[in-house]
């Protein structure tokens, strides 16, 4: 396999970057109260993109070694790589200013928020499109991905700022419908968007479908099936859903506490794990 | 008389490594490093050496970068070469900075282990060991195998007539003796030619250009191929020449003969041979006519398993071809020391040639001639006295070809105590001739075991002594004389600065043990001298020669047309008085091979794969990475036979026969005759100085017993049968 | 301007690895770092079988994925249709890797620079011929310019009717015959 968990760190946390920049975003237009939420989803958004990045660097062994290289990374317009560094190069420094003003305790402009929000979006996108366009690996070559990239990270960025709205503000954070209904909803999106991906691909190709096969039945099943599934999507799904839909009420126990907490955090498993397998399991188009 | 530490002992013992690589010395990674870093400005300079890959030994040219090895080319003169070097032979020449390679002479402690000594420690210790051999058993009990190179096949002699041994044996009981001497009894001579430019129709029986590679040869193949010649393949397994093929003969394992006898009954009874060649040319014919009429196709089919039609038709077609058409020479295998029948295999051979008229015809099988070099007149290179006693073996084994012998004469003489001191040069007699574990009981018996070598080889581990000698891209050597249609002279040069500083080249060797056994007044000259007088008789001067590597010299005027047969009656063949004064059938005829495989039992076939040759390569990084990321070293199962065992392709299976049981992964093909397992032949070594080769993989000799080839002294290297079960995981 | 392309003709390849070993040495690659790859194909079913070596390399695409894909433009394609990598520019990103339909890149461990056949490139021009090209004992391998009709290459593509592999799925300029 030509890439492998390094690469997958820096799609899954330049995705929960974007994803956490947006549920800021969203907290400060819905909760304008919820400080808290929106200030940790401004400090997740600099700091996941630059481990993502970190990631990325040390993955790219001859960079690493002659760092003045990576300024190379510019020249290629084609490449949607180069266009991911674009993106990045503008949103990296706004989601840092936005911090930045955040912990100085600034008023953030709206033009600021809306830069960020744009870019933050094309982040997300851009982590699926890097392998969407690889012709050669039917498991990444199709429209789908990128939107199943873009859920998952809306998904994972909204996890990891719940993770801190749930233990530093728990009782405002249990009083965020908004948050939680979307919490959900994006949990069965992404589920329906996995799975669709997963026939397409499948009734595609040879390859395609040995790819699904590996990840559905083979050498990935056990991480695809209680990772990504069950971990990521149904249980979180459960989670969430129950009181949100079903009991309708403000959960204010310990143990409501430890089981959302399990669900956020089953949530970023399952979003990295899906960059994981979709690396790992993906097969090249035979050629002869 | 001296201490032995028993041998057996220190083979099961594990991996006892010795820190064998001098400090200081030239890595392969700091080699590739280095190199890179030169390329771009250091000194570029070529320099001619022979190949050492196999016995083909191909002119090529090393470019060097401040003195190490870049890159190789074939020699655009040489005739085996033609410009072009194989895989074996690239990876080879890396040999000179493996890190596993012998750096000093070593000597054999109680414990099994080796230290370090110096060369003149060296040659007293085996200097005085030598002579109280001699003292005490006479020189016959010394004896020397090497795998002949152009300056060991010289200076082995040398050194063991001084002596006063006629003990000189070459690797061929292991190779291809029973054909040489076949073919020496049938048309007086040991090796032939096939015109493939001219060829309608080539049959070969197990031989595979594209696996024991002479670049030439697949080169002509390849182009006869194209040109349309029928080119058919008598092989259990479709190897890698199959691609040339036109017709695949799929037989049953050492039942060629069979074969062959067929072929020749069919062009006898139904009267298709050439009556006009038949009677100007040969000897015998009644009596092989004779011999062979109920050898018929229905006959051969039962034994071959090869439709009876089948055999018909490719008699038919030979008959039509002819005398365009013949059967290729062949080397090792079923032809050159496999099977108990080996001998009559090649002799039929020569008799399916005779039938269709194809000796010397254009298109056909050719007899050329060898130059060598003239008469020399400096005494310093006078020949020593010829030894009182004939060699070891000469009687037991007298079809055995002359300037080969049975090394199995010398192990089996080690086996009952009348060989004392054994010598080995470039020779890995212990793992990759006979059954190893007899030469481990042999060589616990001698007295004395020097091995001269560039790797701690099986053989190696086993002595008493170990002597380092220079790669050959680090040597000058004598000059290879090469015959053909056309004639040349080859020789080996300096082409790289020398690696270790400890090691030598084999005159230096040669000439330090000579002196230390008391017989140095033959010894009072350098290769380079010799070399240098042994060309001047050739007109050809030394300095050309390290300049060019390949020289042609007068043309010989190869015409075609019927040969001079060099047999006693100076026609071809079809009974020999010889053969059956070694109390064989003088005539050629039917032979049974000596194991077949019952219900459920495999027989088993080895071959040499394109990058390797025998032992010798398996542990260079180039060749091992090889085979390691394509899984070589998997044993072939037919796919009908793997169905049946429950095998997938990457299954470990278990191979069992009388001598030996190992497991290997499998590798499942439609490339071969199911009831037959293939085995590649270089793997599964037992040195533990060899780190890469060590334990990765089986080995056929491991699984052969102990047995020679009546009359010939061949090692009968296929003549046992194994069973297959798959291993559970 | 010269084009240049290779044929291989797998009618003639044993699968002798001399090729691999010889560009391994002439471009100072590690044991088990190779441009060429074997792919060893068996058709049919005993005794009707058929079996050959299909060697690859980088197929030196007009239309080379490769480089459109790379960030840095380390990978780029010459006037004369050889793709070559800028070592000085490549960050060892294997974006290249993961778009080549033919596995044919590897990262060579010593610099983590992503590299590939270059037709033995030096100076301003491919070797003459190539290493694997100079070895092949069996004259499976051709190399020239496919623009001059008059070349050996030119010539052998016409008369074995050579084709790309993967119906020239990218524009390649490798040429077998099957």
């Amino acid at each position: 396999m030509v890439w492998g968990p390094m690469i997958a760190w820096y799609l899954f946390l330049a995705g929960a970057s974007a994803g956490a920049f947006l549920t800021a975003a969203f907290v400060e237009a819905k909760y304008p109260d919820s400080v808290k939420m929106r200030v940790a989803g401004r400090i997740i958004a600099p700091v996941f993109v630059g481990i993502g990045l970190l990631m990325l660097m040390l993955d790219a062994e001859a960079g690493l070694h002659n760092p003045l290289r990576f300024f190379w990374l510019i020249s290629n317009p084609g490449s949607v790589m180069t266009l991911g560094v674009y993106f990045i190069c503008i949103y990296m420094p706004v989601t840092l200013a936005v911090a930045v003003l955040e912990l100085l305790k600034k008023r953030v402009p709206k033009w600021l928020t809306w830069i960020g929000i744009v870019f933050a979006f094309a982040v997300a996108a851009y982590t699926g499109f890097l392998l969407g366009v690889v012709k050669a690996y039917p498991l990444w070559n199709n429209a789908i991905l990128p939107i199943l990239f873009v859920v998952s990270a809306l998904s994972a960025g909204l996890a990891a700022t719940s993770l801190v709205g749930l233990v530093t503000d728990r009782e405002r954070f249990e009083r965020m419908w908004l948050i939680k209904k979307s919490h959900v909803i994006l949990s069965a999106i992404e589920m329906v968007v996995l799975f669709t991906m997963l026939v397409i691909v499948s009734a595609g190709s040879f390859e395609g479908a040995a790819s699904v096969h590996s990840l559905i039945a083979g050498q990935f099943a056990p991480a695809f099936w209680g990772g990504i599934v069950l971990l990521g999507l149904v249980v979180p799904f459960l989670i969430e859903g129950y009181p949100v839909f079903i009991a309708r009420r403000v959960e204010t126990s310990t143990t409501s506490l430890v089981v959302s907490l399990i669900g956020e955090a089953g949530v970023l498993v399952g979003g990295f794990l899906l960059r994981l397998l979709v690396i790992l399991a993906a097969l090249p188009v035979l050629f002869l | 008389m001296f201490e032995d530490v028993s041998r057996r002992t220190f083979l099961k013992g594990s991996a006892a490594t010795a820190a064998l690589a001098a400090a200081g010395s030239l890595s392969l990674g700091a080699w590739r490093a280095q190199a890179a870093e030169t390329t771009a400005r250091g000194v570029t300079k070529q320099a001619p050496s022979l190949c050492n890959g196999c016995s083909s030994k191909c002119g090529l040219v090393a470019t060097t970068v401040d003195g190490t090895l870049w890159t190789l080319k074939g020699s655009d003169t040489h005739p085996y070469a033609k410009g072009h070097i194989c895989g074996r032979g690239h990876g080879l020449a890396q040999m000179a900075y493996s890190d596993e390679r012998l750096t000093q002479p070593l000597r054999r402690k109680d414990d099994g282990s080796f230290e370090p000594i110096d060369w003149d420690t060296a040659f007293r210790e085996i200097g005085e060991k030598t002579q109280a051999i001699i003292a005490a058993n006479g020189p016959e009990a010394l004896g020397i195998i090497q795998d002949p190179r152009p300056s060991g096949k010289y200076y082995a002699k040398r050194f063991m007539h001084a002596l006063g041994s006629a003990n000189v044996y070459a690797h061929s009981s292991s190779c291809n003796l029973s054909k040489e001497s076949a073919y020496t009894q049938t048309i007086g001579a040991s090796n032939y030619s096939t015109d493939f430019p001219n060829a309608k129709m080539v049959m070969f029986i197990g031989r595979s250009y594209g696996d024991g590679i002479r670049p030439s040869s697949v080169k002509s193949l390849a182009e006869a191929a194209e040109a349309g010649t029928r080119i058919v393949m008598v092989d259990p397994r479709l190897n890698s020449s199959g691609i040339f093929a036109t017709d695949w003969v799929p037989i049953n394992p050492g039942t060629d003969l069979a074969f062959l006898l067929a072929l020749c009954n069919v062009l006898i009874e139904e009267d298709l041979y050439d009556h006009e060649f038949v009677e100007q040319n040969t000897v015998g014919f009644e009596e092989f006519a004779a011999e062979i009429k109920d050898y018929t196709p229905e006959w051969a089919h039962t034994i071959t398993d090869v439709p009876a039609e089948r055999i018909q038709e490719l008699a038919r077609a030979m008959a039509k071809a002819a005398p365009a058409a013949s059967i290729e020479a062949g080397w090792r295998a079923v032809i050159g020391c496999s099977y108990k029948n080996s001998f009559d295999t090649a002799r039929a051979a020569t008799a399916v040639n005779t039938l269709l008229g194809s000796w010397g015809a254009k298109g056909g099988a050719l007899l050329t001639s060898s130059p060598k070099a003239g008469k020399l007149i400096d005494a310093r290179f006078d020949d020593p006295p010829k030894p009182e006693k004939p060699r070891v073996g000469n009687k037991e084994y007298p079809l055995a070809l002359d300037s080969a012998g049975t090394n199995l004469a010398a192990l089996q003489a080690a086996l009952d105590g009348r060989m004392k001191g054994l010598f080995f040069y470039n020779s890995n007699a212990a793992k990759g001739y006979a059954q190893p574990k007899t030469w481990t009981e042999a060589l616990d018996k001698c007295d004395l075991v020097v091995t001269i070598d560039v790797q701690m080889s099986e053989t190696a581990l086993q002595s008493d002594y170990v002597l380092p000698e220079v790669t050959y891209l680090e040597r000058l050597e004598l000059p290879e004389w090469i015959g053909g249609k056309k004639h040349f002279v080859g020789m080996r040069t300096v082409a790289i600065d020398k690696v270790h500083p400890e090691t030598k080249t084999c005159d230096e060797i040669f000439n330090g043990l000579a002196k230390a056994c008391g017989v140095g007044e033959y010894f009072q000259f350098t290769a380079e001298d010799l070399a240098t007088a042994q060309l001047e008789t050739v007109g050809v001067d030394i300095e050309d020669m390290k300049q060019q590597g390949v020289v042609e010299l007068p043309d010989p005027a190869f015409t075609y047309g019927t040969p001079k047969f060099k047999t006693p009656s100076g026609k071809f063949e079809f009974k020999s008085d010889a053969v059956g004064a070694a109390g064989l059938n003088p005539v050629i005829g039917w032979v049974e091979r000596k194991v077949t495989p019952k219900p459920g039992e495999f027989a088993i076939v080895g071959g040499k794969q394109s990058i390797h040759s025998h032992t010798m390569t398996q542990n260079i990084e180039a060749l091992n990475a090889i085979s390691r990321e394509y899984h070589m070293e998997r044993v072939w199962l037919s796919a009908k036979d793997a169905q049946s065992l429950g095998v997938e392709t990457g299954d470990v299976v278990e191979i069992s026969s009388s001598e030996h049981t190992g497991q290997v992964e499998a590798r499942v093909t439609q490339r071969l005759k199911p009831g037959v397992v293939f085995l590649p032949t270089h793997y599964g070594g037992d040195s533990p100085y060899q780190t890469r080769a060590y334990r990765y993989g089986v080995a056929l000799t491991d699984f052969i017993p102990f047995d020679v080839e009546p009359g010939v002294g061949s090692m009968m290297s296929q003549e046992v049968a194994v069973t297959v079960k798959k291993v559970e995981a | 301007m010269a084009r240049y392309g290779m044929l291989i003709n797998t009618r003639k390849c044993v699968g002798c690895d001399a090729c691999r070993i010889a560009c391994q040495m002439k471009n100072h690659l590690e044991p088990t770092e190779s441009f060429i790859t074997y792919h060893e194909l068996e058709t049919g079913e005993f005794p009707n079988v058929y079996a050959e070596v299909v060697p690859t390399q980088c197929m030196h695409c007009e239309d080379a994925p490769c480089a459109a894909v790379c960030p840095t433009h380390a990978t780029y394609v010459t006037d004369s249709g050889v793709v070559l990598v800028d070592e000085e520019k490549c960050i060892g990103c294997k974006y290249c890797m993961a778009a080549c339909p033919y596995q044919a890149r590897i990262v060579k461990e010593s610099t983590g620079v992503v590299e590939k056949c270059r037709f033995c490139w030096d100076n301003g021009a491919p070797g003459n011929p190539p290493a694997c090209v100079g070895t092949c004992i069996s004259g499976a391998r051709v190399f020239g310019d496919l623009d001059d009709p008059k070349s050996e290459i030119s010539q052998a593509i016409a008369k074995y009717h050579a084709l790309p592999l993967a119906d020239n799925l990218t524009a390649t300029k490798i040429f077998y015959v099957r």
